[in-house]
């Protein structure tokens, strides 16, 4: 073996090597996961670090949650357990929120690789667990006590034994003990995966570790991170959001210091912390700040610890984004998902091309549970979006996850395995904020349960009291709304019985628009009005487009609205 | 000569038409090709047809095998029919509202494939069943009525009807389609539940919508193209390719368009399949690559892993999740951007990147001549020695070495490297990718390599095969003869055989076998009655069962063999056990105590594999087997001088010792040091790596 340095071909060679094997890793983890989020929604993340748990390469998969926390998770690990203190065999995990992803439902399993009888890196991943023992997931919690079982940072396998104890404390906690540990086992084994195929290619590549490899690897994403920064002008870019909280209204405040080559968020002026369960550690508001950051930025450069290294986040401690343990955490991506709309606001100030308007942002949960007609007990839980914000040059995509990558279920897979009876799926006519580019729609969905018994509906809704906003003169897409049958509206985080017979109603919010809807072109609001995504009357009121009975443009009135707004607006 | 005597096999591509005839006795090939035309190609058939049987009578053939990429085409160009949805209330934007997600977390301005149906023709009717198949709200027949004024008025010209838990219970479909039948003659019909009677509303819905979208343009066509076949004289059954290895009846194509959609590579694979199997080799790695993209598949003992999720028309060509979701059972297949016309660039670190960007053949790499300006795979193939300028395509066109080197040194410059090492480096790179490619493809299948055989077909292949495999750590490359016509080849060989789907969902521990036998009595009477349509004998039919199956709370099925017959609890533990097996081989261990459930329920009918013995190739003269000539070549080894063979004058039993080179007309292949080549009985080139 040699010391050698490796040129452009064989950096890009081995990257893509090191890419390959984290998606393998991601593909082994994923076949033997018991969650159907793991799976179908791809809630999970996979990653390779060097021996200072700088992550070099994540899979292609996953949601920005579970990425960017990971990354800065493995450092944990690595102060707790130093690479050259572990052993062949061994391997780490934990589930504290502090340390990982928010919430105690995402366990990291962190497993140190040995090449001829040293460390040389890490690969680990975090996966959404079925269960976590204490209340199921939800925003009602007040501390995270309630909350399920905290695993601090321990060992999982020890030189290939797994740690009975540990176990026999997580099958005594948590309700389906099989599928949970059937994880952790699923999560070793994609670790396994990545550890044998990166032996593999040192062997291949005559490398004695991964060293040299991480330094290029990270120095090239940094360089390229900080060409991308430049090309925003050097300010202080700020915005603020208001969302709906728990039971009272928050605010999240972003300034944007642009400086050179390098940017800070700080977070100053945010709502504090709550007594509820939708606080946010500050690893989730750093993976939620750098994801919409890198969209707008930087999307072509890799994510590894280098392209973050030109982004400082801080958020004071005690506010709801920097949440101080003993709080409650385990809805935070309510507030977490809507990071990137003060980010896109403040930046629109700058590079108003590159970024997108508000949308629904925070993924609508809903959880039921209770009893089916034969009498079974069940618990079923699904994620809804709404609209993205518009774009520029393009509408915002209807009924669509963002910043989050989860995707929906469909309506059969739920009925199949529950009692729950989705009545309606429709996209929302009217609900795009109006704008040269319109918003997304949002969705209704109507639900019930075919049961004689009462059934515990827990909502994790946001977006019912403030729309999501309009970018550059668009409008706002539409509030979100949650009511009974009866018409009885509930409040967006509550949990209450829906009683045998009723339904529910969600209406997930619309996107904002962008531009102002009187540029918008005559032709793309008459195509929306025939295909009864606006109404007549929308495409009057809220663009100055006249429609004619027979389904074309009046181009007379059209002049005559579009001006007299336009005069209006001058005076 | 005797009647019956051969097969014909038409094989429709982008750019050529080949028409191969097979004479069964002695196994030799005559080849037509012919310019594919548009609008309609089946003039181009007729023409070669004719071409290809230069004397032979028509009535002497037996079958006639077809495989078009028609159906894929269509709905890339949106050039389908103008069509309506009838769905349940309150879920027509099931085709729109999708899966909710984004197939490309960090792109803002992604755009997602338009659906195949406007939202405005998309008309709800009331109707309702539970999950189970009950009836939770009766089908509203007038509904159905104003529907069809709804659609006959926009002037739809196909139908698609798709109800919520159809699958389970088609009545209301039915009686549906009826009512649309009656309503607007001449208007084709697709109802899910025939055309995938499978769980999951949106990938459903587009599978229905994207075979009605299809079908007016297929069965016309089609008629067209039989009609022909039967003026010249050609009265055989004609057969139609399948996505998923199989071909079926003409009629069976018009009623299930859909299921011809990614047929167009199936031919090829089973070729390279079969080639490797005759020289003994059991499990392939199938490995095309071609001017644009390289395409691979896994084979174990002649099958072939087949998904039940695909795409068509991707907005992306190389981005999963960009394409419009098809329930259709389709040869597991990767297609990657890394062809001979692959460009070198730099990515946005300022590293040397490959594709997957092509300047395709026109204009192609700067060695063509024709005003590609940048630096493609084959310029650094020509640099490094593994082409030759002067007897590209067998000397039909000249490559310039000049232009190689001057697009090159422009990449060499930006990656800091001398030109040879750039030209290694765009070599190496692209061989990188595929094989990283192959390892994550079987990676997600829990295959392990070792022990493969790697395929090299395609103009690129064998140039890059020995490359790839030894990425794999595979050892063995076998290059067939005549890989020019391998895809229409491979056609003869696709039996009958069509899959069906229902989806129930069951726990084994707890299940209702009346059920269960119920659905596969429908499948298999309706598989068996469409197998002897296509002129099967009943003896001859062959039923394979198998069913989606987890363990309970897990969110992925594996396909697991189920028994044949009537199903009794008796055959619960059977089903147990080999689920057991299944899981085991995939993810190693049990997971004792779970339940397990399965999901769908499939069934394969298809009739016997056709007999093809002989060599499969154009007939060929081999002479002595001396070298043609020497070159300067680079391998990773350093620079080598290398015997130039060519394969046309190579016998049966040569053998060479790398660092070698095998010229023909299709084709070069790159034998490295370290390497051996024989060419076996069969005419196969076989390489083996040595220093293994």
């Amino acid at each position: 073996m040699k010391d050698r340095t490796i040129d452009a071909v064989e950096l890009e060679v081995l990257w893509n090597r090191l890419i390959s094997i984290v998606n393998e890793q991601a593909a082994a983890l994923m076949h033997a996961s018991f969650t159907t989020v793991v799976r179908e929604a791809g809630d999970l993340s996979a990653g390779v670090f060097d021996r200072a748990g700088n992550m070099l390469a994540q899979a292609v998969t996953g949601t920005p949650g579970h990425i960017n926390t990971m990354a800065n998770c493995v450092r944990h690990f690595v102060k707790a357990y130093p690479i050259d203190t572990l052993k062949p065999g061994d391997s780490l995990l934990t589930n504290d929120p502090w340390l990982g992803s928010g919430h105690l439902h995402d366990i990291t399993v962190v497993t140190p690789v040995f090449y001829r009888g040293r460390g040389v890196g890490w690969f680990a991943n975090t996966c959404h667990a079925m269960d976590i023992g204490g209340r199921t997931l939800g925003a009602g919690a007040r501390q995270v006590y309630e909350e399920g079982l905290n695993i601090p940072i321990m060992k999982l396998f020890d030189e290939g034994e797994i740690n009975r104890d540990l176990i026999a404390i997580v099958r005594a906690n948590v309700r389906e003990p099989d599928q949970v540990v059937g994880d952790l086992y699923a999560q070793q084994a994609g670790n396994d995966v990545g550890a044998v195929k990166l032996l593999q290619a040192l062997e291949n590549y005559d490398l004695a570790d991964i060293e040299g490899l991480s330094g290029l690897i990270l120095d090239r994403s940094e360089a390229a991170t900080r060409e991308a920064i430049l090309e925003i002008a050097n300010g202080v870019y700020e915005d603020e959001v208001e969302l709906d909280g728990y039971d009272r209204p928050l605010v999240i405040r972003a300034k944007v210091i642009v400086e050179d080559r390098s940017l800070i968020v700080d977070y100053t002026g945010t709502s504090p912390q709550v007594d509820r369960g939708i606080n946010v550690v500050y690893n989730y508001t750093h993976a939620y700040t750098t994801y919409p950051l890198k969209c707008a930025i930087s999307p072509h450069i890799p994510n590894n610890e280098g392209s973050f290294r030109p982004i400082t986040v801080t958020a004071p401690e005690g506010c709801i984004l920097n949440a101080q343990f003993p709080c409650a955490v385990g809805a935070r991506h309510l507030v977490g998902h809507f990071l990137s709309q003060p980010l896109f606001g403040a930046l629109s100030q700058a590079i108003p091309d590159r970024v997108i308007a508000d949308g629904s942002a925070g993924l609508w949960n809903t959880q039921l549970e209770g009893v089916g007609r034969t009498g079974e007990r069940f618990s079923y839980i699904f994620f809804s979006a709404g609209g993205m914000g518009a774009r520029p040059g393009d509408d915002g995509i209807s009924a669509t996850a963002f910043p989050s990558g989860i995707k929906g279920v469909p309506a059969e897979a739920i009925e199949s395995v529950s009692p729950v009876i989705m009545h309606r799926r429709a996209l929302i006519p009217n609900s795009g904020g109006a704008g040269t580019f319109r918003g997304g729609l949002g969705q209704e969905m109507v639900l019930s349960v075919d049961s004689d018994h009462p059934t515990l509906h827990s909502c994790m809704y946001d977006r019912t009291r403030y729309a999501p906003r309009g970018f550059l003169g668009g409008g706002d897409g539409r509030r979100g709304e949650l009511f009974l049958s009866d018409g009885t509206v509930l409040p967006p985080k509550g949990r209450y019985d829906l009683q045998p017979g009723q339904s529910v109603t969600l209406r997930i919010p619309g996107g904002g628009g962008y531009g102002s809807p009187f540029e918008r072109d005559p032709k793309r609001v008459l195509e929306d009005v025939k295909q009864e995504r606006l109404s007549h009357e929308a495409a009057r009121d809220c663009y100055g487009v006249a429609i004619t009975a027979d389904l074309e443009v009046d181009v007379e009135e059209t002049a005559v609205l579009r001006g007299n707004a336009s005069a209006d607006k001058r005076r | 000569m005797s009647k019956e005597a051969y097969t014909l096999a038409i094989d429709i591509g982008g750019t050529f038409t080949d028409v191969v005839l097979r004479e069964h006795a002695s196994g030799i090939l005559s080849v037509a090709k012919v310019l594919t035309q548009s609008p309609d190609p089946s003039v181009s058939v007729l023409e070669g047809v004719k071409e290809v049987l230069n004397g032979v009578s028509p009535g002497a053939i037996s079958r006639a095998v077809h495989g078009t990429t028609l159906v894929t085409n269509a709905l890339i160009e949106r050039r389908g029919a103008r069509t309506g949805l009838i769905a349940t209330a309150g879920f027509r934007d099931a085709l729109e509202i999708g899966r909710e997600g984004r197939y490309d977390i960090y792109d803002l301005f992604l755009k997602l494939p338009e659906p195949l149906v406007e939202r405005r023709l998309r008309v709800e009717v009331r109707e309702r069943l539970y999950a189970r198949g009950e009836v939770m709200t009766p089908l509203n027949e007038d509904d159905v009525i104003k529907a069809c004024e709804v659609l006959r008025e926009a002037g739809v010209e196909a139908v698609a009807i798709v109800f919520l838990h159809a699958y389970v219970n088609p009545d209301h479909e039915r009686r549906a389609g009826e009512i649309v039948r009656s309503l607007m003659p001449g208007v084709g019909i697709s109802v899910s539940h025939r055309v995938a009677a499978e769980l999951r509303e949106f990938e459903r819905t587009s599978t229905t919508v994207a075979n009605a979208y299809v079908q007016p343009m297929v069965a016309r066509y089609l008629a067209r193209l039989e009609d022909g076949l039967k003026a010249l004289g050609v009265l055989a059954p004609l057969h139609i390719m399948l996505s998923n290895g199989g071909s079926c009846s003409v009629q069976t194509a018009v009623r299930f368009p859909v299921r011809l959609v990614e047929s167009g590579p199936c031919g090829g694979a089973l070729a390279a399949a079969h080639y490797g199997n005759r020289s003994g080799h059991r499990q392939i790695l199938a490995f095309d690559m071609g001017g644009t993209t390289a395409k691979a598949i896994l084979s174990e003992n002649g099958a072939f892993p087949v998904t039940t999720e695909s795409e068509v028309a991707r907005v992306y060509r190389f981005k999963r999740g960009s394409g419009l979701p098809l329930l259709v059972p389709v040869l597991d297949m990767i297609e990657i951007g890394a062809g001979g016309g692959s460009i070198a660039h730099a990515s946005e670190l300022g590293l040397p990147t490959v594709g997957p960007q092509s300047a395709g053949a026109d204009p192609g790499p700067a060695c063509y001549a024709r005003g590609g300006q940048l630096p493609t795979v084959t310029d650094a193939d020509l640099l490094l020695g593994y082409l030759n300028a002067e007897y590209f395509l067998g000397g039909q066109m000249d490559l310039d070495v000049d232009r190689a080197a001057d697009a090159v040194d422009e990449f060499a410059r930006f990656t800091r490297l001398d030109r040879m090492r750039a030209a290694q480096g765009i070599h190496d790179l692209v061989n990188e990718n595929m094989a990283n490619a192959a390892r994550v493809h079987a990676a997600e299948r829990g295959i392990d390599l070792n022990g493969y055989s790697l395929v090299a077909t395609g103009g690129a292949g064998p140039v890059h095969a020995c490359g790839v495999a030894m990425r794999l750590g595979i050892d063995r490359v076998i290059v067939p003869p005549a890989a020019g016509v391998g895809s229409a080849f491979g056609l003869m060989l696709a039996p009958i055989a069509f899959d069906y789907v229902r989806s129930f969902v069951a726990r084994i521990a707890a299940l209702d076998h009346e059920v269960v036998n119920k659905l596969y009595g429908e499948m298999e009477d309706e598989g068996r009655a469409l197998v002897r349509e296509a002129g099967i004998d009943d003896s001859e039919i062959r039923v394979v069962r198998t069913a989606d199956m987890r363990y309970v709370g897990q969110g992925h099925e594996i396909s697991v063999p189920v028994p044949l017959g009537e199903l009794t609890e008796g055959s619960d533990g059977e089903i147990q056990a080999a689920f057991d097996a299944s899981y085991k081989k995939l993810y190693g261990r049990l997971c004792d105590g779970v339940p397990v459930e399965a999901i769908h329920w499939r069934v394969t009918i298809s009739g016997p594999e056709p007999e093809i013995s002989g060599s499969g190739s154009i007939e060929e003269v081999a002479d002595d087997q001396g070298a043609v000539g020497q070159r300067d070549v680079l391998f990773a080894e350093g620079k080598c001088r290398t015997e130039v063979y060519r394969r046309d004058k190579l016998g049966r039993g040569a053998v060479l010792k790398g660092p070698a080179i095998v010229e023909e007309v299709e084709s070069t292949t790159v034998l490295p040091p370290g390497w051996v080549l024989h060419v076996d009985d069969t005419g196969n080139l076989i390489l083996i790596r040595e220093d293994a």
